[in-house]
């Protein structure tokens, strides 16, 4: 029951609601688009935990999303045992990193008065998921040994088989409970990405890597 | 050549009296908004001051502006591949404290207050975090009047001799009023990853485009004006908008229609804009000539023919031949960019003020031979001082405007007093009888239709489904949930 919830019914609502909220929100009210930067408010302590957060989580990310874009070069590179272990020791330790940045981020919300009319109901619920995430996270890649190998052959055909909808759950059914609860906060933060700051990721400045300096609108041309 | 048309500001300082009123106007239209308490869109400052937000002329601390290198122009804070990886924390950014923590003062405690010994008190309380704030020590014009301070004025980066501000006997101070100066090169525009600042191609305003801004905050720090504001609660940046739903009407800016000692000209100027690039690119001190040189001449018949090819209508031609900006800017030549050297060509022009008349005892203020005047190297405001703040440090021609203004009213005396005019005042200073009896117009009794010369804008040309509810600034959807 609990596995079922977890790896078939929380992934299909969390991309439901990505795939038709975000839209929804982009096109009926874009003034809510922002990343609520707090930096004008209090920056001392923001310095030393955005960039370790950032830093650590999106290398981290990067490699979930490459293994299951190319699992197949994956394996073989990590096949050999060198790289294996350079690998898992770079990934705990931007694991460790980004735990840092969201522990300081979410001390920072409690310790200064100024944000408290900036920090909403969301800002609690994405920090302390996120801190879970990265928690949970690096307590696998401590106490569950080559999960970049591992994940290889268990989660990323589970997820394969998302996409095709026919989910195999069987991949992931025996695993521990803090890896389902890994897994579960993942779709949680995916389906909570639409209504909440978490927005800012799907901006990609490309416009702004090719355009020329000065951007001109004009009404008749 | 690629003639465009701008709507420009002139600002007389040799009248503003620092009353502030543009400021109030402003902030009642456009910021009397949660988050942005803290913003003056307009703000007037006293010169030598640190200003608003403080320090704002220090590139060191804020990085704004352009820099020339290799022949070519660069954002001075950083280029596009270091501004990816700084827009979690941005370096340059001014915080709230470089402003000041904007507050209001809690009026009910003055009927809900217990009975007591003492009279209760409107006790002031911040307005970003609703605590109540034991003693205020910032505001948008904390220094004013202060230009002999120890505190504000010496921090002044204009002063070459920051002593002299301690000299009581040659203490000086003027007042800057300074809006968004909509650059024909913005820097703001050109640091924002989202592409959500934008020019407008028809009068060259500077805008925000709310729906766009993600508020990455690059551009509060790239603009070396510091006119752009990050507001709090909605995450987004905002700017002077150059009350483009009133000019587009053909009225006046709020700031100016309200402007209590009528300093200041809005009208329409007529620029080159392949040429820019090429006159930012010259050193400091001639920065001001490549300025003027931008110009264009509004009654050359070539110059209109290109600029009816951009779209420049009728109306708005006339109006940029009779524009007081024109004449101020480019035909008399006595309004000057503040701080041309940080080459975002600026399209807000300021008139130097002039210092005051003052006795003629004493070995200070020795007077010319014409006797109403100090030499003009004996002026209580130091010309370095002016030449600092509005042309790039080029000395000489802060020296011929000063000598327009002081042949303007020796001459303009001697009229009043029935008495001879000496033609080689004003020959002397490039002026004529003509052009000095328009420039004393302008400077003195033009009615509001002489000062400000805005042409409205063809909305007609403009789909109306498009347009509708997309004038002004009113924000009508909620931005996020207040507290």
């Amino acid at each position: 029951m609990l596995n079922s919830f977890i790896f078939i019914v929380l992934p299909y609502a969390a991309l439901a609601l990505v795939i038709f909220v975000t839209p929804y929100r982009f096109f009926s009210n874009r003034l809510t688009w922002s990343a609520y930067s707090t930096q004008f408010l209090e920056s001392k302590t923001l310095f030393w935990g955005i960039n370790p957060w950032h830093y650590g989580i999106i290398p981290v990310l990067a490699a979930h999303f490459l293994g299951v874009v190319a699992p197949g070069p994956l394996k073989v590179f990590l096949g050999n045992q060198t790289n294996l272990v350079v690998i898992e020791s770079i990934g705990l330790a931007l694991g460790l990193f980004a735990v840092f940045g969201c522990l300081v981020l979410l001390l920072r919300r409690v310790n200064t008065p100024l944000l408290k009319r900036v920090t909403f109901a969301s800002d609690w619920v994405l920090l302390y998921l996120l801190l879970t995430q990265a928690l949970t996270g690096v307590y696998i890649a401590t106490f569950m040994r080559w999960g970049s190998q591992w994940y290889l052959h268990t989660a990323v055909p589970y997820l394969w088989s998302l996409a095709s909808f026919n989910p195999q759950i069987e991949y992931m059914t025996d695993f521990p409970l803090v890896f389902k609860l890994h897994v579960a906060c993942a779709f949680l933060i995916v389906a909570l990405l639409p209504f909440t700051k978490l927005v800012h990721l799907l901006y990609i400045p490309v416009h702004y890597l090719m355009d020329p300096p000065i951007l001109y609108r004009w009404r008749t041309k | 050549m690629d003639v465009r048309a701008q709507l420009v500001m002139v600002f007389n300082l040799d009248k503003c009296i620092g009353c502030h009123t543009c400021s109030i106007s402003c902030k009642n239209i456009w910021t009397d908004r949660k988050g942005a308490e803290y913003m003056w869109w307009n703000n007037v400052e006293t010169k030598p001051g640190v200003g608003y937000p403080k320090k704002w002329e220090n590139q060191e601390k804020f990085k704004g502006g352009w820099l020339r290198e290799g022949g070519k122009l660069k954002l001075r804070a950083m280029g596009k591949g270091p501004t990816l990886f700084n827009m979690f924390f941005q370096p340059n950014m001014p915080k709230l404290d470089d402003y000041y923590e904007p507050f209001d003062f809690d009026y009910s405690n003055l009927y809900k207050a217990p009975p007591g010994s003492d009279q209760p008190v409107a006790e002031a309380f911040s307005q970003v975090s609703g605590e109540r704030i034991e003693k205020i020590t910032g505001g948008p014009n904390w220094d004013d009047d202060l230009s002999g301070s120890q505190v504000y004025a010496v921090e002044d980066s204009n002063l070459e001799d920051n002593t002299l501000v301690a000299d009581y006997g040659r203490m000086f101070m003027h007042y800057l009023p300074r809006i968004c100066n909509h650059c024909l090169n913005p820097a703001c525009a050109a640091s924002c990853p989202s592409r959500a600042i934008y020019k407008r191609g028809e009068d060259g305003v500077v805008l925000v485009d709310q729906e766009v801004c993600k508020g990455w905050r690059f551009c509060t720090s790239a603009c070396p004006y510091k006119k752009v504001y990050f507001n709090w609660q909605s995450g987004k940046a905002e700017k002077c908008i150059f009350c483009f739903p009133r000019t587009e009407t053909g009225q006046c800016n709020a700031c100016a229609h309200s402007c209590v000692g009528r300093i200041r000209h809005v009208g329409v100027l007529l620029y080159d804009a392949d040429r820019v690039e090429e006159a930012l690119l010259k050193p400091d001190d001639q920065l001001v000539a490549a300025h003027r040189d931008v110009i264009m001449d509004p009654h050359d018949p070539a110059v209109r023919e290109a600029a009816r090819k951009n779209g420049v209508s009728d109306q708005w031609l006339e109006a940029a031949e009779k524009s007081p900006v024109y004449a101020l800017v480019k035909e008399f030549a006595v309004a000057l960019p503040l701080h041309p050297e940080f080459r975002t060509m600026p399209m807000a022009y300021y008139i130097p003020s002039l210092s005051p008349v003052i006795s003629s005892g004493g070995d200070l203020h020795e007077l010319a031979d014409h006797g109403t005047f100090p030499l003009l190297e004996k002026m209580r405001a130091p010309i370095s001082f002016l030449a600092s703040l509005l042309s790039g440090g080029n000395q000489e021609i802060i020296a011929d405007i000063l000598r327009k203004q002081i042949a303007l009213r020796l001459f303009k005396r001697a009229d009043n007093l029935g008495q001879p005019v000496e033609e080689s005042i004003l020959k002397n200073a490039g002026l004529d009888e003509a052009g000095a009896n328009r420039l004393y117009r302008l400077f003195t009794i033009a009615p509001y239709r002489e000062r400000n010369v805005i042409p409205t804008q063809q909305r007609e040309e403009q789909d109306s489904n498009q347009r509708k509810g997309a004038s002004g600034f009113g924000i009508l959807k909620k931005t996020r949930g207040t507290k």
